[in-house]
């Protein structure tokens, strides 16, 4: 019905792709997480110093295309930097991490890495900072009333239950993050869509090639969802284990 | 009577192709060569802003071959889906644009021997490029979905092929340094480079690895026609007039230089 399937050998460029894909947005989820965290407290900082550039950074990276963003990283801060720099980015190279080798990651891979981050970072903060807004001033109040240190207010009262609330968004930012991750192809990143647009070029099987690239990214999605369904169900989460 | 008919009409359309079968007898008779040519894909057939006519290295060959056979050269514009339609109806005797010659054409049209090739070739920064062995080493960007990717591969399986949108795009990642050479067919990366600001800084290395020839089309079967024209590009090339052609518009002193690589006669 849908005609041959692909050679192994494609199978396995698709699989690379994946592989990738899974890397880089798992990457950047975790950094993301971190800066998306850090980013909010400053952001909800009674201090100017601290609210501004957050305000600033907010602006600037939720109201331009993720696309746009990747292309100034990878061509136009390039173009600025030191020849000799870029080189050596471009460098292949190994690194030796005393028990197992670990190659370099290409260029197109580190800038494909920094603007997909600083990118989901910034929606990753917003979804923080809605989680804290759902936490009642007033009992920030009760705390400092029942002897808590500032400290401990937002260590015992605000987060536990801001994380709670921004537990779903916060997932719903990690599916997009992985989805965002198929933009970074414009910049020369071999990553899954990249793989399967190959795929189609060489065999010209184009329903199996973006078939399956679609199946993979649907498996990945799902997969981060039952993940989100086990901690949701999970007695630590019920008991308000954050 | 049905039969009868059908019969008679492929006799007629045989005889008619016999009587018909010596184009070059007919060429002298009316004293015109009708070739068909681009009109709008410098420097191989374009209108001139000047001239107001078509001009280019597939009309200087049209020319050639209508000096020989002794009669008045007439131009007739087309475009490349055309150019086999137009040699099968016999609206012109002869094809002279940038026709690549391929098995699948060759079986409704004759071909000449080719006159000019086209290659896939690199453009890398001015001095970088020792060896053609080195490109098995370095990052090479390439257009997505491109016959050149594969043939890129396949030439040098050692290269971190790194795939753009489109060309400007590659070379805007060879201009930063993200890759060392971009590949493209040769004309097309000439083209592209005659635009930039510091195009010195870059060079077309003298090599193709792959060539796509292109030769004269002559309708299917015209044997004689086919020889004078094969007679012609020989002589051309034997008295320096092909090579003189070629500077005309690729030549060094062009606004598009690239190194010849291809002679007429050469084997590919």
């Amino acid at each position: 019905m849908f005609g041959e399937l692909l050679a192994p050998r494609f199978l396995h460029w698709l699989f690379d792709g994946f592989v990738l894909t899974l890397i880089l947005s798992l990457l950047t989820c975790l950094v993301a997480t971190g800066l998306g965290f850090a980013l909010c407290l400053a952001r909800i900082s009674p201090s100017r110093i601290w609210s501004w550039p957050a305000r600033a950074y907010l602006a600037l990276f939720r109201n331009t295309p993720l696309l746009v963003q990747l292309f100034f990283w990878y061509f136009g801060v390039t173009a600025l930097l030191p020849e000799a720099l870029v080189m050596w980015l471009n460098q292949p190279r190994s690194l030796n991490l005393v028990l197992f080798e670990i190659e370099w990651p290409s260029f197109e891979f580190l800038a494909g890495f920094w603007g997909l981050m600083l990118y989901t970072a910034a929606f990753i903060c917003e979804e923080f900072r809605a989680g804290v807004g759902s936490v009642r001033v007033e009992q920030r109040a009760a705390g400092l009333a029942l002897g808590f240190k500032p400290a401990q207010v937002w260590r015992y009262i605000v987060f536990p239950q801001a994380l709670r609330t921004a537990l779903g968004p916060l997932l719903g930012q990690y599916m997009n993050a992985l989805k965002n991750s198929s933009l970074t192809m414009a910049i020369g990143l071999a990553e899954l869509s990249y793989a399967s647009r190959q795929v189609e070029t060489e065999t010209f099987k184009t329903f199996q090639a973006f078939g399956f690239a679609t199946l993979l990214y649907v498996a990945s999605i799902a997969l981060i969802e039952v993940i989100g369904q086990l901690i949701a169900r999970s007695k630590w989460y019920r008991q308000g284990g954050v | 009577m049905k039969k009868l008919t059908a019969l008679t009409a492929l006799t007629l359309a045989v005889l008619s192709g016999l009587a018909h079968a010596d184009r070059l007898d007919d060429i002298k008779k009316s004293g015109v060569l009708r070739v068909a040519s681009f009109d709008s894909n410098p420097p191989f057939g374009f209108v001139d802003a000047k001239s107001k006519q078509i001009e280019g290295l597939d009309v200087d060959y049209a020319k050639a071959i209508a000096d020989k056979l002794g009669v008045k050269l007439q131009l007739q514009p087309t475009n490349p889906a055309n150019r086999v339609p137009l040699l099968v109806a016999n609206k012109v005797d002869l094809v002279l644009a940038n026709f690549t010659i391929t098995p699948e054409r060759a079986e409704q049209v004759n071909f000449s021997i080719p006159y000019f090739a086209s290659g896939q070739q690199f453009i890398v920064k001015k001095g970088t490029l020792k060896s053609e062995a080195d490109l098995n080493t370095w990052r090479v960007g390439v257009d997505k979905g491109t016959v050149n990717e594969g043939v890129l591969r396949e030439k040098f399986p050692g290269a971190k092929v790194v795939a753009y949108d489109d060309t400007p795009f590659a070379f805007t990642a060879l201009r930063n340094g993200n890759v060392q050479a971009i590949t493209q067919d040769g004309p097309k990366l000439i083209g592209l480079l005659a635009n930039v600001p510091d195009k010195d800084k870059y060079e077309v290395p003298p090599f193709t690895i792959s060539n796509d020839l292109i030769g004269v089309g002559i309708p299917k079967g015209e044997a004689r026609l086919t020889d004078v024209v094969n007679e012609t590009l020989t002589e051309l090339e034997a008295d320096g007039k092909a090579q003189g052609i070629y500077d005309a518009w690729f030549g060094p002193t062009t606004k598009t230089p690239l190194t010849r690589l291809y002679k007429i006669g050469d084997k590919s």
